[in-house]
């Protein structure tokens, strides 16, 4: 995990758990606040997409994991390959806006206790997507076979039944770099002797 | 010597008890200088060495290989005796001393 945040050219210290923890908060606060407005938009129809994107824009600037940017390393813990895809305009609003430090080793590799980590967290993210998804089929073994025409009068069942797909994918995307961002200790300075 | 057992530090989530930080101070070598050397990132050292980390064969091999010294020189399930003990023998001290547990054993 790094310790500094690269945020349009500034680093922004995170290495103490308090703030690790405050960055989780705001961004599934952010999230759930996104899902609802997205709910009076247009029912999670088309918008479902946007959400999806916006899960990818996070994983990729705060919480890492997946991408090169964000906290975690990614967990693939290889190199990007030199045969990438690279588009022109991704690259000019990486590095064409504000300066992105170079990427050595350590910035994709994990070792052996990151990795464990890593390993940890997904089986902790598994168990909680598990529960999810448990709890969706017994709701959807109610919605589907009852007629259930809306629930506290403003939400009709079955897109109350959507919603909790949306969430469990958006949560999918985030939940084990959050659980890693969330239990990781305070960071030590790189100097301590 | 059963009261003095209990007194020693508990060696951390790992249940192994160390000497990097000792042989680190005692070399001057930072966590970066150890961690670049055999290949984890220097937040893995600090785990090492308060013992929330329990190191791969490979990795408890690689420190010991850096520090020229046998694996059992630097870790150990028990807690380690303290090196004045070790160089002036054992005799009888005010101070409550850490025990090898081979000694209690004996008694």
């Amino acid at each position: 995990m790094n310790a500094e945040l690269y945020l349009l050219g500034r680093r922004i210290d995170m290495g103490a758990r308090a703030r690790r923890r405050g960055l989780v908060v705001v961004i599934y606060t952010v999230l759930a606040v996104l899902m609802a407005g997205f709910w009076f938009i247009d029912h999670w129809r088309v918008s479902l997409l946007y959400l999806y994107m916006a899960a990818m824009v996070v994983n990729s600037v705060f919480l890492g994991g997946t991408a090169f940017g964000g906290l975690i390393r990614p967990f693939r813990s290889k190199p990007r390959s030199p045969y990438a895809f690279k588009s022109p305009l991704l690259q000019n609003l990486r590095w064409g806006f504000y300066p992105v430090p170079e990427l050595d080793e350590n910035d994709y590799r994990n070792d052996e206790r990151e990795l464990r980590q890593r390993d940890h967290a997904h089986y902790q993210a598994y168990r909680v997507l598990i529960v999810g998804l448990g709890l969706l089929w017994c709701a959807s073994i109610g919605v589907l076979s009852t007629h259930v025409p809306s629930v506290l009068g403003l939400l009709p069942a079955q897109q109350l039944l959507y919603g909790f797909i949306v969430a469990l994918l958006v949560v999918s995307l985030t939940l084990p770099q959050a659980i890693l961002l969330w239990s990781e200790p305070d960071m030590e300075e790189e100097t301590a002797e | 010597m059963q009261e003095n057992e209990s007194n020693a530090p508990p060696p951390g989530e790992s249940g192994l008890y160390n000497r990097i930080a000792v042989l680190r101070a005692e070399r001057g070598i930072s966590r970066q200088t150890l961690a670049d050397a055999v290949g984890v990132n220097y937040q893995t050292i600090g785990f090492l060495e308060r013992g929330d980390y329990g190191p791969s064969l490979k990795l408890a091999f690689s420190i010991a290989a850096y520090f020229a010294l046998p694996v059992e020189a630097i870790f150990s399930t028990k807690p380690f005796q303290p090196l004045s003990q070790q160089v002036y023998g054992t005799g009888k001290s005010k101070v409550p001393q850490k025990s090898e547990p081979d000694m209690e054993d004996s008694e």
